[in-house]
């Protein structure tokens, strides 16, 4: 039923009524037609108007798959940014996990150093990553800074408020209880905490994503910078798609592991 | 004041002194990182320099052509972003059916880093501005539409019922009802858009251009100008800083009206 | 009754909502058969789920009934008549985004009254209910009864002759409740409206209406009409007279059966108004 259609003289609605029940109730079948469709117009275009130098059909990409692999380097390139998307999101979390606990716990902290962290978060960093390359090279290092300085900020923001949001009235039971520091950790603290860590982690997986992937592009000698710059000067559009098409499912998996966890563990919460 | 109330103030003065303080340091272990503990000057310049370099830029008016560039690929990036995006967005919303059928699947796209298309546009459209364009565009399409749908989707059904009982046609119901109903969240996507689309361009010259503020900082990096290239830092991070809140204040005011 | 006496004019209306044999299918109203005399107040009431409301949209053209016929001052009905009808609502439907004033003036402008008029319509409406002052105020800032005063404003500026009233008063607190019954009592006396006014509260019933028409529980149908002979308009003294008591303790024994039956149908299937298909125009239950 159309939202602004609602009160339509009879006739018109009942004409929507019955267009949307042959549509059928499944819209998740008329996306999978919106994606086939969208596949459908880029093979066709590709295979006979456009210049294969700058554009390639799905289905050539998609049986190029090997070759892309074969190639060498490849398939290292990919197994190195993995690694550094890895490393680079363990530091964020545990940084900005640490910090945002440090700075969520005390008031006068949170009131001192909150809007030191927001105002950094508020930079745009992409302005300073020749200076990291500068400090820490062209090599994975500064990859896995960049990443863990975007990454870590989200943690940092959401676990402190996760921690501010803890009733004191919980607090103050517990210790009523005899519960000594470790203990109000614990049982309090922790698991309060855990929900707004699981989203953090979420927001710290994209940022984290999203900076490896920036300095990757920016100077790379063995990631998939380096070839993403290879596949562009030599004009060969049918690896480059492949190539950006497995770094897509790769964020997209990464994501909605995150994404899961995040809805599992914050079952609790209202 | 009573005793609660001057608690809190003397608390909120002690904070901002620790930010003061926390500045303060930074400077002064910039400064004396550069002069006393002697790191490399191409690595951290001294802070003397920087300052002197960034007068120099923001006096001779050197910016002007770079930021002409920025500002252009800008413009059109958000341009193409905010035509596509708020009418796909309304056309969208008009059924709860292709609502239900596109959100997800927009929402999913936006969910990539699509920075990872920057590569692609190069391939097809060169190292010059159109790429940028091109880029920017599609990474501000997603916030716009989001939240044209939103805005336009769930418009309270009362509105549209009362204006309809007292006789609205299609025209007075868009105008009257479900424009102003739907702006707030609309305007909110368009800022979205707008920092959205600025970081882009930025990011993309940085990485890919021959031209551009993003293009700058990284030539004088290469070129081991690293004085003029924190000076140029500094200035991009106050453009971005100004456009932003410049931006934050018109939708601020349209909301109002 | 004679066709110029009958302002609206409902024959064998049934709705359902959905299909037979689905999850969210609810036959709302059965066979329901109703007239409004020209000038009266007419209540509805019933227990929760009864249809009132569903009825109310379908006499207003909001909601094409699955079965039957209405009549609205002898045209039938196929859609909303914004010229014969006005509609006042609990929530009200007022818009945030523009003054009280704005409010009612946009009202006219979708029925279509001449730019000329607007304003002078406007200014005795809400002078008509007292909020001639509050004028540039946004809804935001009024209270709830002011905003249902607004309400009312915005529909008697279109001067039609029927008023469709969906509880109206029904977020209101008691005390409010009491004063805009007198106010609206008042109104009925000085205007000869045709007043059709779905409401919960048997005391309401009572002190307002000329006649009322009792529903049972779903699917509803009326079970009787009662008719309440006190002149327009009634002083607050009324409720504490003999024949007030009387009449709301047999409108009580007519609905106490209906109720307890409402609140028994525990396995009701859930009314999903976001389904596609769905015509119903408010989503708000009955």
């Amino acid at each position: 039923m159309a939202v602004i259609g609602a009160d339509t003289p009879y006739a018109a609605a009942r004409a929507v009524h019955a267009r949307a029940k042959r549509l059928g109730r499944r819209p998740g079948v008329a996306r999978l037609g919106v994606v086939i469709l969208l596949f459908l117009i880029w093979e066709i275009a590709a295979r006979f108007f456009l210049d294969r130098d700058f554009i390639s059909p799905p289905s050539i990409v998609l049986m190029s798959f090997g070759e892309l692999f074969r190639t060498s380097g490849v398939a290292p390139a990919l197994w190195l940014t993995l690694y550094e998307i890895a490393v680079a999101f363990v530091l964020a979390v545990i940084i900005g996990a640490g910090i945002g606990l440090a700075v969520g716990l005390n008031r006068f902290a949170h009131h001192s150093f909150m809007p030191i962290v927001l105002l950094l978060y508020g930079i745009p960093q992409i302005t300073i990553l020749p200076i990291f390359i500068l400090v820490f090279g062209i090599g994975a290092p500064s990859k896995i800074a960049f990443g863990v300085s975007h990454g870590m900020f989200p943690i940092m923001i959401a676990v402190a408020a996760g921690v501010q949001k803890i009733e004191p009235v919980l607090f103050v039971s517990a210790r009523s209880m005899g519960a000594n520091r470790l203990q109000l950790f614990r049982h309090v603290i922790f698991p309060h905490m855990i929900p707004s860590f699981f989203t953090g982690m979420r927001l710290g997986m994209s940022g984290v994503l999203l900076g490896v992937l920036l300095a990757e592009l920016y100077v790379s000698t063995a990631g998939i910078g380096y070839f993403t710059s290879v596949f562009t000067e030599n004009f060969d559009a049918t690896k480059l798609i492949g190539l950006v098409t497995m770094l897509a499912a790769i964020a997209i998996v990464l994501n909605e592991i995150v994404r899961r966890a995040e809805l599992h563990f914050a079952r609790w919460r209202d | 004041m009573n005793s609660t109330e001057q608690a809190t103030a003397r608390g909120r003065l002690l904070s901002l002194l620790v930010q003061l303080a926390f500045l303060a340091i930074l400077l002064l272990l910039w400064t004396l990182a550069t002069t006393v503990w002697g790191v490399s000057r191409i690595l951290l310049p001294n802070p003397l320099d920087v300052w002197h370099q960034f007068v120099a830029v923001v006096s001779s008016g050197a910016f002007v052509p770079d930021l002409e560039v920025t500002l252009g690929e800008l413009a059109a990036a958000f341009a193409i972003s905010t035509t596509l995006g708020v009418s796909l967005g309304y056309w969208i919303s008009r059924s709860h059916y292709l609502i239900k059928v596109f959100e997800p699947l927009l929402a999913a796209i936006y969910a990539i880093p699509i920075i990872l298309f920057l590569p692609l546009y190069v391939l097809m459209l060169g190292l010059g501005p159109n790429s940028k364009i091109a880029l920017g565009a599609t990474i501000s399409f997603f916030p716009i539409v989001l939240s044209t749908i939103a805005g336009f989707g769930h418009v309270d059904r009362r509105f549209v019922t009362a204006a309809r009982s007292m006789g609205a046609n299609d025209l007075q119901l868009f105008r009257y009802v479900l424009l102003p109903a739907a702006l707030p969240v609309i305007l909110a996507g368009l800022r979205m858009g707008f920092t959205v689309a600025l970081l882009s361009v930025i990011a993309s010259e940085t990485i890919a251009s021959f031209a551009g503020l993003g293009h700058r900082i990284v030539d004088l990096a290469e070129n081991m100008e690293t004085p003029r290239m924190f000076a140029y830092i500094v200035f991009v991070i106050l453009v971005v800083a100004l456009l932003n809140a410049v931006v934050s204040k018109l939708e601020r005011q349209a909301r109002w009206r | 009754m004679t066709p110029a006496q009958s302002a609206i004019s409902v024959r064998g209306v049934s709705h359902q909502f959905g299909e037979a044999g689905e999850a969210r299918h609810v036959q709302a109203l059965l066979d329901t058969s109703l007239d409004v005399t020209r000038g009266e107040l007419h209540c509805l009431i019933g227990p929760s789920g009864c249809g009132k409301s569903t009825l109310l949209n379908i006499m207003g053209g909001l909601t094409a009934p699955t079965t039957g016929t209405v009549t609205v001052s002898g045209k039938a009905v196929h859609g909303p008549m914004p010229r014969d009808l006005a509609f006042v609502f609990q929530e009200s439907a007022l818009f945030p985004w523009n003054t009280v004033f704005e409010n009612v003036m946009l009202g006219m402008t979708f029925q279509g009254v001449a730019k000329s008029e607007r304003h002078d319509r406007a200014r005795r409406a809400l002078e008509a209910v007292g909020l001639l002052d509050f004028a540039e105020h946004y809804p935001g800032q009024l209270s709830g009864g002011m905003r249902q005063r607004a309400a009312l404003a915005r529909a008697l500026s279109l001067e039609t002759g029927i008023l469709l009233m969906d509880e109206p008063f029904g977020a209101l607190d008691e005390q409010t409740r009491m004063v805009l019954g007198e106010d609206l009592s008042v109104l009925l006396a000085r205007s000869n409206k045709t007043i059709v006014f779905v409401t919960h509260s048997l005391g309401e019933a009572v002190f307002l209406a000329d006649r009322v028409a009792v529903f049972s529980a779903r699917p509803g149908t009326i079970k009787q009409v009662i008719t309440i002979d006190e002149p327009h308009p009634r002083k607050p003294s009324f409720m504490t007279a003999q024949k007030f008591h009387a009449l709301r303790d047999q409108l009580y024994g007519l609905l106490h059966d209906e109720i307890r039956k409402a609140m028994s149908e525990t396995a009701q299937p859930r009314r999903r108004y976001d389904q596609a298909g769905e015509t119903d125009a408010d989503g708000k239950r009955s």
